[in-house]
């Protein structure tokens, strides 16, 4: 309802042009002031502050860099040269190989580069533009992956059994890239394209599965006729070591207990009393006791709960270990990520028809993980952090190692660089995971907030 | 496939009648865990028969025979397993004791330098809680221990503080005090000051809201709880002696004494969760909207009173649950020190008398139902807590 | 003439280098009833809280019955409690009652007897219509009610000067008639009032004079009747073509 009867014109506003802020507001001075001294208490808290960051600085700066040695050929040397002053980094550099490989043989450490390779190769596609299966690809990245490395880590002899699960991981890493190319080259994936072209483009479904058979066949095969040609010297786990072991145990704990810990705690959520008192006791239990306790407990009682005679792998009782104490904590978190979807949801669900497998599967889940990835990776960040602990009952991660640098007869008594070193690298990953988990944190939280 | 259920419709209808289903499902899984369950302990039975092990708890009876570097309740080479098991549960709950203590203040103050407006503090708290929360605790311990405490002087040349405490590769110590005759009356004038305390404040409670004058009952309270015990005290004559440690040849003798091990847990363990805590905190104040500051200041409240009043009620609904649980970590996350050797209940117990006795079950077991029970009766208060909050919430 | 309740005289205020208010000139008398509106962005929460000094004003002088903040944070505490500020968010405190909101700084800043301030703020409560809801927690009442809460407890301190910040924003539409009916009450006993809102019945009903603001300015001001009628500029006119 304009006002249609003004007899006169309006006048015109003309904002007037923003006057510049008083400079003490503004630019480098207004900062300081608004930031460091707003007031007398703030102006001595940060005269504190800065001394006490230049102290530090200074410190950790001299000891690592200006007065270090870089060269030498024992410890005793470095010691001669600068004392206690400064950093003895050669006794790190000629470990560096044992802090990241452990005892693992020389000459077969190319083994564990290409799996390191693989793992890169394998989640590549999930960077890359005009990707659509995504989902399938990190997946497999995560649940089929394994069984490749597996191999590739242990080698040996290779039972039939086993040769055809890392033939199948090879033939699902063969259909992650030819996916990965089909798509980014025509926008549909490897098979869907395969069934087109030979068997037209509306075919009948007995000949698109037949076709869908073949391809998968024909990739099996390929895979396996390229495994059974490998050959790998077997590594036993007793040589396995360093940040590589670090990586193997955590890899796994968090592979296992993602599954694991969605099953559980589906099982705490459902109805059926016996179901849930189980999953409640399991995790309950594995949540209250200490890691160490369950390590001790599988590296004590493992030998005793299996058949006369079988020899459990040391690795194996801390993975299984690891595993069981990271699916409790990550049931937890999936719990928590379940009760955060809306009840309607689940009716929605019921509404049209789904059984519980399927509104589960289809609808709860995918929406529920979404909401859970920065815990998800909060959990794994501790998990990185607690295998450390199989340091305790004598495997030789990346701790074990980087203190076995001071027993070396060379190095006696080295202790605070590569205990430096090492911090160094676990902080890395740590704060690389904990930013990337609170960027998505933002990232999803502000499509969410009000 | 989905599809070929949905085309069955009678097998459907038997399938999809939840209570058969259910009975279905749970008797699976039962037959699955107990199968498991008699798989595993059958094979147990077995092996331990073979081993000439035994699962009886008769061996807490039987002495030990080993000793115990530090122990918190009197403990003598000799002693039953019984009491080794006591010894490790005193020693790890002092440990999580005095680490929760100075875990909550360093996180505290921490966590208030987060949320600081002077931009220097709040990023020095902010780095000092992302480098030391992103490594692993072990090696934090292991680095204070073989890093710091072990490289102290020898005693002879000890950090001395005024001569009542010195810090050396032995360990740290202080002067402990000895209660004399007539000690007992100092202990019932702080009794006495503590109930005129309460009283006192309730009193001010009850003035204020009859006549709305506010009266400082709380520092008045705290100036009666030192003021009167401290009167009396050396009104009858300062009846307390203190057992100053002193250096006798290589070592210190007399005073409290606690060794390296502890002081590198206790540093590390409240060091690592003040970073958590800090988090906590900070998370807790940042919950409370900022509208509620603003509101308290229209009306006219003073800041420190909107803290007290307005601002921390409702943080501390958010900061508590999470604590909790940080405390609990902290408990269970002393028993790293096996790794420095300092007898806990692990280290001691599921270490030592384990390889000793050989008794692996009932160790095993005892040692889990120790912090079972911890953190069950922790998390049932915490629950205790949140009902309560749920009520006066809604 | 005698001293106008509010005085704004060349106020500004930046948020870094954006300039928020742009040298607000204005005057308001005792009893006085004025609403603020304006576009959102244009300056005119950021003025009215100003006037209580929730944000500071970086240019210019702020005077309440004719006495300048920036004498010392004891004198401006003084100068602030003459008025009392309802905001959009209703801000009430969730853990206390309805009844402690209101009694809270009776007791705890102006010292009173808590059986007073008890009686003060029942009072209060039936002049909003709810005294009945006294012993329930805010989060339990609709929004309409939290707001008239909110109107109360501003009311208990006896403020000479009501500022509302879009009270009613951020209600259902079923629920601003019971605010709106509430603050008509109150502009009919001579409370000085200054209410930013897009509510222009209520402008109507109310005011004696609205202002307009955009851009950190006033563009222009006048009775109600003129105001609607007869807008004198292009960028008012669009704004009401907008709004009504």
């Amino acid at each position: 309802m304009a006002p249609d009867h003004t007899p006169a014109p309006p006048l015109v506003f003309t904002p007037r042009p923003s006057a510049p802020p008083p400079p003490s507001t503004v630019g480098v001075m207004g900062w300081l002031r608004a930031n460091l001294f707003s007031s007398v208490p703030n102006a001595i808290l940060t005269v504190l502050g800065a001394y006490i960051l230049y102290v530090f600085l200074e410190a950790i700066i001299s000891w690592a860099l200006v007065n270090a040695v870089w060269e030498a050929p024992n410890r005793r040397a470095c010691l001669d040269a600068v004392g206690r002053s400064g950093a003895c980094w050669p006794g790190v550099i000629a470990w560096l190989p044992n802090l990241i490989y452990g005892l693992y043989p020389k000459d077969q450490v190319w083994r564990i580069d290409l799996g390191a390779l693989l793992l890169v190769l394998w989640a590549l596609p999930l960077f890359l533009p005009r990707v659509k299966s995504k989902v399938a690809i990190g997946l497999t990245a995560v649940l089929v992956y394994p069984f490749l490395v597996s191999y590739l880590f242990l080698g040996g002899e290779k039972g039939w059994l086993w040769m055809g699960l890392v033939a199948g991981s090879l033939a699902t890493f063969f259909w992650v890239w030819l996916t990965a190319i089909c798509e980014m080259r025509t926008g549909q994936g490897f098979i869907p394209l395969l069934v087109r072209t030979l068997a037209g483009p509306d075919p009948i479904p007995e000949r698109a599965r037949l076709v869908r058979q073949l391809a998968w066949a024909a990739l099996f095969v390929t895979a396996l006729v390229i495994v059974s040609r490998w050959q790998l010297v077997e590594v036993p786990t007793r040589l396995w070591g360093g940040l590589f072991l670090t990586m193997v145990i955590s890899g796994i704990g968090i592979t296992f207990s993602l599954p694991a810990g969605v099953l559980l705690a589906l099982g705490r959520r459902s109805s059926m009393p016996l179901i849930r008192g189980f999953c409640v006791a399991f995790i309950e239990l594995f949540r209250s006791v200490p890691l160490i306790t369950i390590l001790f407990m599988f590296n004590t009682m493992l030998p005793l709960f299996l058949p006369v005679g079988v020899e459990v792998d040391r690795l194996l009782r801390a993975i299984v270990a690891v595993c069981l104490f990271a699916a409790a904590y990550m049931a937890e978190i999936v719990r928590g990520g379940l009760q955060a979807i809306p009840k309607g949801q689940y009716e929605a669900a019921a509404a049209m028809g789904l059984g519980y497998w399927q509104s589960t599967t289809l609808i709860i889940l995918p929406q529920a993980l979404k909401i859970m990835i920065p815990a998800i990776v909060g959990n794994f960040i501790g998990l990185f952090k607690d295998t450390t602990l199989v340091s305790i009952i004598g495997l030789f991660d990346m701790l074990s190692m980087a203190r076995a640098v001071g027993e070396d007869t060379r190095w006696l008594g080295l202790f605070i660089e590569p205990f430096f070193f090492i911090t160094m690298i676990y902080f890395v990953f740590c704060f690389a995971m904990s930013q990337y988990s609170m960027n998505l944190e933002r990232r999803l939280g502000g499509g969410q907030r009000r | 496939m989905s599809s070929s259920t949905s085309t069955a419709p009678p097998r459907a209808s038997f399938l999809n009648d939840a209570g058969v289903r259910a009975f279905v499902y749970q008797a699976a899984v039962f037959l699955a865990v107990t199968g498991l369950l008699y798989y595993l302990v059958s094979n147990t039975i077995t092996n331990m028969s073979q081993r000439n092990m035994s699962a009886g708890f008769d061996f807490l009876d039987v002495s030990a025979g080993f000793n115990i570097a530090f122990t918190l309740i009197p403990y003598r080479e000799g002693d039953s397993y019984l009491r080794v098991f006591q010894v490790g549960i005193a020693n790890t709950l002092l440990v999580a004791v005095i680490g929760i203590v100075f875990a909550t203040v360093i996180g505290l103050i921490v966590g208030l330098a987060r949320l600081s407006t002077n931009w220097l503090i709040a990023t020095l708290a902010r780095w000092y809680i992302e480098v030391l929360r992103n490594t692993p605790l072990l090696l934090q311990i292991i680095a204070w221990y073989f890093g710091v405490f072990n490289l102290l002087p020898r005693p002879r040349e000890s950090m001395d503080w005024g001569g009542l405490f010195f810090l050396n590769n032995r360990g740290f110590y202080m002067p402990g005090p000895v209660p004399q005759e007539g000690f007992g009356w100092t202990l019932a004038a702080l009794l006495v000051a503590i109930l005129g305390a309460v009283m006192l404040v309730m009193w001010s409670n009850r003035r204020r809201r009859a006549t709305g004058r506010i009266f400082p009952g709380g520092m008045a309270a705290t100036a009666l709880i030192i003021l009167l015990p401290l009167a009396v005290f050396y009104g009858s004559g300062a009846p307390l002696t203190w057992d100053w440690p002193a250096l006798r040849g290589f070592n210190f003798v007399g005073g409290i004494s606690v060794p390296p091990a502890f002081c590198a847990l206790v540093v590390a363990l409240s060091i690592y969760t003040s970073c958590f805590i800090a988090e906590i905190v900070r998370a807790g104040i940042q919950s409370v909207a900022h509208g509620q500051t603003e509101a308290a200041r229209a009306l006219g409240v003073k800041p420190s009173r909107t803290m007290r009043f307005i601002i921390l009620p409702q943080a501390m609904r958010v900061i508590i649950p999470p604590l909790i649980s940080q405390y609990l970590n902290l408990t269970k996350n002393s028993s790293l020190a096996i790794a420095i050797g300092f007898p806990d209940l692990v280290s001691v117990w599921m270490n030592t008398s384990l390889n000793q006795s050989g008794r692996a079950i009932p160790i095993v077991a005892m040692t889990m139902a120790f912090y079972c029970v911890v953190s069950l009766a922790v998390s049932g208060l915490l629950n205790l807590y949140n009902r309560r909050m749920q009520l006066t919430e809604r | 003439m005698t001293t106008p309740a509010i005085e704004l005289v060349g106020v500004s205020k930046w948020y870094g280098g954006f300039q928020a208010l742009k040298e607000i000139n204005l005057s308001i008398a005792e009893r006085e009833r004025v609403v603020v509106c304006g576009p959102s962005g244009s300056g005119k929460s950021t003025m009215i809280r100003c006037v209580n000094q929730l944000e500071r004003h970086q240019r210019g002088d702020i005077r309440i019955h004719g006495r300048a903040f920036g004498g010392g944070a004891r004198d401006d505490e003084a100068i602030r409690r003459e008025t009392g500020m309802v905001f959009q968010s209703f801000n009430l405190f969730p853990h206390m009652t309805v009844l402690e909101n209101c009694t809270f700084a009776l007791t705890w800043v102006k010292q009173m007897p808590e059986a007073e301030a008890k009686r003060i703020a029942m009072s209060h409560l039936e002049r909003v219509r709810i005294p009945e809801q006294a012993a329930k927690y805010p989060l339990q009442l609709s929004g309409g009610q939290q707001q008239r809460v909110a109107i109360a407890r501003a009311l208990c301190m006896q403020p000479r000067i009501m500022l509302f910040d879009e009270p009613t924003s951020a209600l259902d539409p079923e629920m601003i008639k019971e605010v709106l009916d509430v603050m008509v009450e109150l502009a009919g006993t001579g409370m000085t009032m200054v209410v930013v809102t897009h509510e222009m019945g209520f402008a109507r009903q109310v005011a004696d004079r609205v202002v307009f603001m955009d851009q950190g300015e006033v563009v222009e001001q006048a009775p109600p009747e003129e105001f609607f009628a007869n807008p004198r500029y292009d960028r008012t006119r669009m704004f009401l073509s907008q709004i009504l």
